[in-house]
C-alpha cells in the first residue's frame, strides 16, 4: 500500500515540480501569449480562411483548432520535459534515482496534458463567443472526452520527442517540424477527403486526427456510440506513443550509458 | 559611401551568420511549405478556383514576416546573449546604422521561405512560374526586404523596452497575415480592420509582390509599402537612440 502511495506521490508531485522547473513557458506572460493568445489568432485565421474559400463552415474551423489547441503544450511540453533535463545539466541525478523510470516520466507528460487541456477548453470557449458558435448542452460531454484524450495523446507524443532529444543535438528542430506537420496531417484545418491517401494514412496515427473528427461528430449532434469508434482510435494513439516513448526513454537511457554520451550536447 | 558600404557588408555578414542556424532555415523553409501545401489543398476543396501561385506567394510573404518578426524582434537580446552588445554600441556610428543590417538581413533570410515555396509549387503540384513581370517581381521581393527590414528596426527597438517581447511576438504571426492579406483576402476581414491593414507596410508589399507575379500596378502598392518602412526606420531609430542613452546612463546595456 505504501509502495502504492509513495508511486502516485512520485508521479503527482515530481510531475508538478518538473513541470515548474523544466517548462520554459511557465510564466504568465509568456503563457498567455504562447498558449492562450496564439491558439485562438490561429482559429479566428482559419475560420476566415474558411470563409473565403468557402471549404467548410465556422464549426469545422473552430471545434478543429480548438482540439489542435492542445497539442503545443503537448509537443514543446514533452520535449522540454526531457530536453531541459539534459540542457540543465540534470538528467544524470534522474537518471541515478533508484525510482522506477516509467513513474518519473509518466508523472511527466500529465502536467503538459492538463495544461494542453486547458488551453483547448479555452481556445474553444474564445472561438465560440468570437464566432457565435452555439453548442448543444448534450454535445459537451463528448467534447471534452475528446480533448481529455488529445491532450494526453499530444503529451505522449511530446515525451517520444523528449526521448529523441536524449541522442539529437538539436530536438528542438524535431519538435518544430514535427508541431507545424499537425497543421495538416491531422486534417484540422483540410477536409482530409481533399488530402491524398498517403497523407490521411500518416494521419491516422498522429495524435489529434481522430479526436478532431470525435469532437465536430458531437458538435454535429452524435450520439455517444457515433463518437465511441474515433475516440477508440484516438486513446489507441496515445497508448502507442505512451509505449514508444517508455521504449525510446529506455533504449536511448541505456545507448547513453554505455557511450558515455548522456549529457553531451 | 560609406554608410551604404556599411550596410551592404552588415546585411551579407548576419545573414550568413543566420544562415548557419538550423533551427533558423528549418524554420524559413520547412514552416512556409506546409502552409503552401495547407494552402493548396484548401483552394482545391473551396468554391473557386485559385491558382497554386496564390498559395506559393502568399505562404511565402508569411515567412518573410515571421522571419522577421522573431529576428528583428529579439535582434538586440541576441546580441546581447553574444556579448557583441557593447562592441556595436560602441563603434562610432549611430546605433540604427548597426542595427538596420541585422534586421534587413532577418528578411533576407525569410526570402529563403519564398524562394522555397515557389519551388515546391514548380515541382511537387507543377505550377507554371508564370510571372507576369519577372523584373518588376525582383525589385518589389528586394523592396519588400528593406521595407520589412525598416520595419524590424522599429520591433527591435520597441521589444527591447518590453519584459515579456518573445510573448508579444508570439501573438503576432497570425494577425499579420490576416491583417495584411498574405494568403486570405483582406475583403473577408471586418470593416474596422481596414485602417490597420492599410498602415502596415507588410499589406502593400505583399500586394506588391503578388502584383508583379499577377499583373496589376505594382509600383503604387511598393511606394506605399517602401514608405511605411521609412517611416518605422525614423521612428525605430529615435527609440534605439533614446534605448541607447538610457541604458548608458542607468550602466545597464549588458543586462537583461
Amino acid at each position: 500500500m505504501t509502495d502504492v502511495l509513495a508511486k502516485f506521490r512520485l508521479v503527482g508531485t515530481g510531475g508538478v515540480l518538473a513541470y515548474r522547473a523544466l517548462f520554459n513557458w511557465a510564466r504568465l506572460p509568456v503563457f498567455i501569449g504562447t498558449l492562450l493568445a496564439e491558439p485562438v489568432t490561429q482559429l479566428v485565421f482559419f475560420v476566415y480562411l474558411g470563409r473565403q474559400l468557402g471549404v467548410a463552415n465556422d464549426t469545422f474551423f473552430i471545434v478543429g483548432n480548438a482540439v489542435l489547441a492542445a497539442s503545443k503544450a503537448g509537443v514543446y511540453g514533452g520535449t522540454m520535459a526531457v530536453g531541459n533535463e539534459r540542457r540543465f545539466g540534470t538528467l544524470g541525478n534522474v537518471l541515478l534515482s533508484p525510482r522506477s523510470r516509467s513513474a518519473v516520466f509518466l508523472g511527466r507528460a500529465l502536467p503538459y496534458a492538463a495544461n494542453g487541456l486547458f488551453v483547448a477548453v479555452f481556445t474553444l470557449t474564445v472561438g465560440s463567443l468570437l464566432f457565435g458558435l452555439d453548442l448543444p448542452v448534450q454535445s459537451l460531454p463528448g467534447i471534452a472526452a475528446a480533448l481529455v484524450i488529445a491532450s494526453l495523446t499530444c503529451a505522449f507524443f511530446g515525451l517520444t520527442l523528449g526521448a529523441l532529444g536524449l541522442r539529437l543535438l538539436d530536438v528542438w528542430l524535431v519538435s518544430n517540424i514535427a508541431y507545424v506537420l499537425l497543421l495538416i496531417l491531422t486534417g484540422v484545418n483540410v477536409p482530409s477527403e481533399t488530402l491524398p491517401g498517403w497523407v490521411q494514412a500518416i494521419g491516422d496515427f498522429v495524435p489529434v486526427t481522430h479526436a478532431a473528427e470525435a469532437a465536430r461528430l458531437a458538435a454535429a449532434g452524435a450520439d455517444f456510440e457515433t463518437l465511441a469508434g474515433p475516440l477508440a482510435l484516438e486513446a489507441a494513439v496515445c497508448v502507442g506513443f505512451a509505449v514508444l516513448s517508455a521504449l525510446l526513454l529506455h533504449v536511448f537511457e541505456k545507448a547513453g550509458r554505455t557511450s558515455g554520451s548522456l549529457e553531451t550536447i | 559611401m560609406d554608410t551604404i558600404r556599411l550596410l551592404g557588408t552588415g546585411v551579407l555578414l548576419h545573414a550568413k551568420q543566420m544562415s548557419r542556424s538550423p533551427l533558423e532555415i528549418v524554420i524559413s523553409l520547412v514552416d512556409p511549405l506546409v502552409y503552401a501545401t495547407l494552402a493548396v489543398y484548401l483552394f482545391r476543396a473551396g468554391d473557386e478556383p485559385h491558382a497554386v501561385i496564390e498559395a506559393a506567394i502568399g505562404a511565402g510573404m508569411m515567412a518573410v514576416w515571421v522571419s522577421v518578426l522573431f529576428g528583428s524582434g529579439g535582434a538586440i537580446q541576441k546580441q546581447r546573449f553574444q556579448g557583441t552588445l557593447e562592441l556595436l554600441m560602441l563603434a562610432p556610428r549611430r546605433p540604427v546604422v548597426c542595427f538596420l543590417p541585422i534586421t534587413i538581413a532577418t528578411a533576407v533570410v525569410g526570402v529563403y521561405g519564398l524562394l522555397a515555396t515557389l519551388l515546391w509549387g514548380v515541382v511537387v503540384f507543377g505550377m507554371p512560374l508564370d510571372i507576369a513581370d519577372p523584373a518588376a517581381f525582383v525589385i518589389a521581393v528586394v523592396g519588400v526586404v528593406a521595407s520589412l527590414g525598416m520595419m524590424g528596426l522599429l520591433l527591435a527597438s520597441l521589444f527591447i523596452m518590453l519584459p515579456n517581447a518573445n510573448a508579444l511576438a508570439n501573438t503576432l504571426s497570425y494577425p499579420i497575415w490576416m491583417l495584411s492579406g498574405m494568403l486570405l483576402s483582406l475583403s473577408v476581414l471586418p470593416g474596422w480592420t481596414t485602417p490597420l491593414s492599410n498602415a502596415l507596410p507588410t499589406t502593400w508589399g505583399a500586394r506588391a509582390v503578388r502584383e508583379a507575379a499577377e499583373g496589376g500596378a505594382v509600383w503604387p502598392s511598393l511606394a506605399a509599402a517602401v514608405g511605411l518602412g521609412l517611416l518605422c526606420l525614423a521612428i525605430g531609430a529615435v527609440a534605439m537612440t533614446r534605448m541607447e542613452r538610457r541604458a548608458r546612463v542607468a550602466a545597464t546595456l549588458s543586462l537583461a
